[in-house]
């Protein structure tokens, strides 16, 4: 077998398809790399949760067969990819990133890998994620059943979560591409930490069939890829209706660009002071550099009134009781014990509390939240822009909520400080309630780690935010970077 | 595959408590009397957005 280049890794899917139907290459011998690239550094980063050699193996030499015979599935085929271990596979552990679920196999696949397998694709593995998806509230990166995700630009850091797995796996060209989920955060969250390009679809765009249930009325599946343009590309396969889905919306994505509207004739909200005073300090001079790329392409950077609601509160509310009723039966069998995060196991316990009322009362919010930004903020503006997080990845060992009853140093320093109010704050948790969809664009660094943009848009835009993420990166390369020696 | 200087030296510098994510705990009771009071916390700021009887909860979700 040729030894392929180590370029190959952090090739685009449009670059490594035409290899593939060039010949270049087979897909066997992309799959056996990838694989093996997968095994050797995946342990390394805490982000693999389950190699797929075998089946990798035998997909790609149908992949073979298939182009030597001329029948070409699009720009997919023969690509490496990897899932969240959310995502359930047929025969093999799905084990949500928990040790109470450490054996679970289910006998069918996920919507999405059926999807990603019609059109060729090459799964390779399953990759490490949040236990739990984070469900219950963690406070340490350690919350796994792999122990906390490290970064691929520095192993001290956090690869952010709850898809930590699949956003390390990407940054360090474990994979070509990976599926991950969010609920609140987290696809937005490890795609800024590890600076990849990512997309939160749509509430119910992406069928979630086969994938644990967090939340039914605020979990989304997504890809973290390596620009904007393969996110468009993946969301055009795995998008779609599905019957077995109940949330589905009966809507495809179909990957338009040539019709993207240039930045020039986009009015874009933001906050100044998200950039400034709200942003960590090292932060700063890249989130200043990448509102002046925006700018100087002529995007029509404006400010907005931002619809004033507890968005925090409410997202909780409404999480909790939704997560309460779906682990009932974990914590009634006492196995919630078994979860690495106290934090999370006390979350998951007190969850129950939630009484009919408050989440009808958060439900009744979230439509008012629903209208406002349909009504306020989408008939003034085409897109809302905010930086990803309001700084780089933090240490691993950091806490990431307050502990109660310590010191007051260790108890009110956790690693993600809300910032001070103002600007669009809780935009995550906002456009969570709201279904809206996001993209992640990597646009810096700050203390040699990853910092990004986070473009939302109204609902089913998810064109519009890929030809802003299309635009941006033809003037920027932070997308392309890699981390030192991979 | 070349290795520089700071991915040779990463592996000296994280202790096996760090890799495995090294905890601070609070004992469980102190947990879940902190996770009741955030979930009160959060009761006490719903009551702060104006609801009129006409708005239905958000049922059947649509984005």
């Amino acid at each position: 077998m040729a030894q392929l280049s180590s370029n190959v890794f952090f090739s685009t899917i449009p670059e490594l398809n035409a290899k593939l139907v060039a010949k270049e290459f087979s897909a066997v011998e992309l799959a056996r790399a990838f694989v093996e690239r997968l095994e050797q550094f995946g342990p390394r980063y805490n982000a693999l949760a389950l190699g797929l050699r075998q089946e990798a193996i035998r997909k790609a030499e149908t992949v073979d067969a298939d182009i030597k015979r001329g029948r070409l599935r699009g720009p997919i085929q023969g690509i490496p990819y990897g899932v969240k271990d959310l995502l359930s596979y047929a025969g093999q552990p799905t084990t949500w990133g928990a040790k109470p679920y450490a054996a679970q196999v289910f006998d069918h696949n996920a919507t999405v890998i059926n999807k990603l397998d019609g059109v060729g694709a090459v799964i390779t593995g399953k990759l490490s994620m949040v236990e739990l998806a984070g469900g219950g509230g963690y406070r340490y990166a350690s919350a796994s059943l792999t122990g906390p995700g490290l970064n691929p630009w520095d192993r001290t850091r956090w690869s952010g979560g709850s898809s930590s797995g699949s956003a390390a796996a990407v940054a360090a060209g474990l994979v070509t591409f990976a599926i991950g989920s969010e609920t609140s955060g987290s696809i937005v969250t490890p795609a800024s930490f590890c600076g990849v390009t990512a997309l939160r679809p749509t509430y119910g765009l992406v069928s979630r069939h086969g994938a644990m249930a967090l939340s039914w009325t605020l979990d989304k599946l997504g890809p973290f890829c390596r620009s904007a343009e393969d996110c468009g590309l993946v969301l055009q396969v795995i998008a779609g209706k599905d019957s077995n889905d109940p949330g589905s919306a009966g809507k495809s994505f179909y990957y338009t660009p040539q019709y993207g509207r240039p930045l020039k004739e986009l009015k874009i909200a933001y906050s100044p002071g998200d950039f400034t005073d709200r942003a960590e300090p090292s932060a700063r001079p890249a989130f200043d550099a990448a509102l002046g790329v925006l700018k100087a392409a002529g995007a029509q950077l404006m400010e907005i009134q931002w619809p004033q609601f507890p968005y925090g509160p409410v997202l909780s509310t409404v999480l909790a009781a939704e997560e309460a009723a779906i682990f009932e039966p974990l914590v009634e069998s006492g196995k919630v014990d078994q979860l690495a995060d106290k934090a999370q196991v006390a979350g998951l316990k007190a969850a129950a509390d939630v009484s009919a009322k408050d989440y009808l009362k958060a439900m009744r919010i979230r439509r008012l939240i629903q209208e406002a930004f349909a009504m306020q903020v989408f008939s003034q503006v085409d897109a809302l822009l905010a930086p990803g997080r309001s700084g780089p990845a933090p240490k691993i060992d950091q806490p990431l909520s307050p502990i109660p009853g310590a010191a007051p140093a260790a108890a009110t320093a956790p690693a993600t400080t809300p910032p001070p109010p103002g600007g669009f704050a809780g935009i995550i948790p906002a456009g969570n309630l709201a279904g809206l969809p996001a993209l992640v664009l990597p646009c810096g660094f700050a203390d040699n780690l990853p910092v990004a943009l986070q473009v939302m848009g109204a609902p089913f835009s998810e064109n519009l935010l890929l030809s802003i993420g299309r635009e941006f990166q033809t003037r920027t390369d932070w997308h392309k970077r890699r981390p030192q020696g991979l | 595959m070349k290795l520089t200087r700071r991915e040779v030296v990463t592996p000296v510098i994280l202790s096996p408590a760090m890799l495995k994510g090294q905890q601070t705990v609070a004992t469980g009771d102190v947990e879940l009397q902190a996770a009741r009071e955030r979930l009160k916390t959060n009761a006490h700021a719903l009551n702060t957005v104006t609801l009129p009887m006409s708005i239905e909860p958000a049922f059947q979700f649509k984005a």
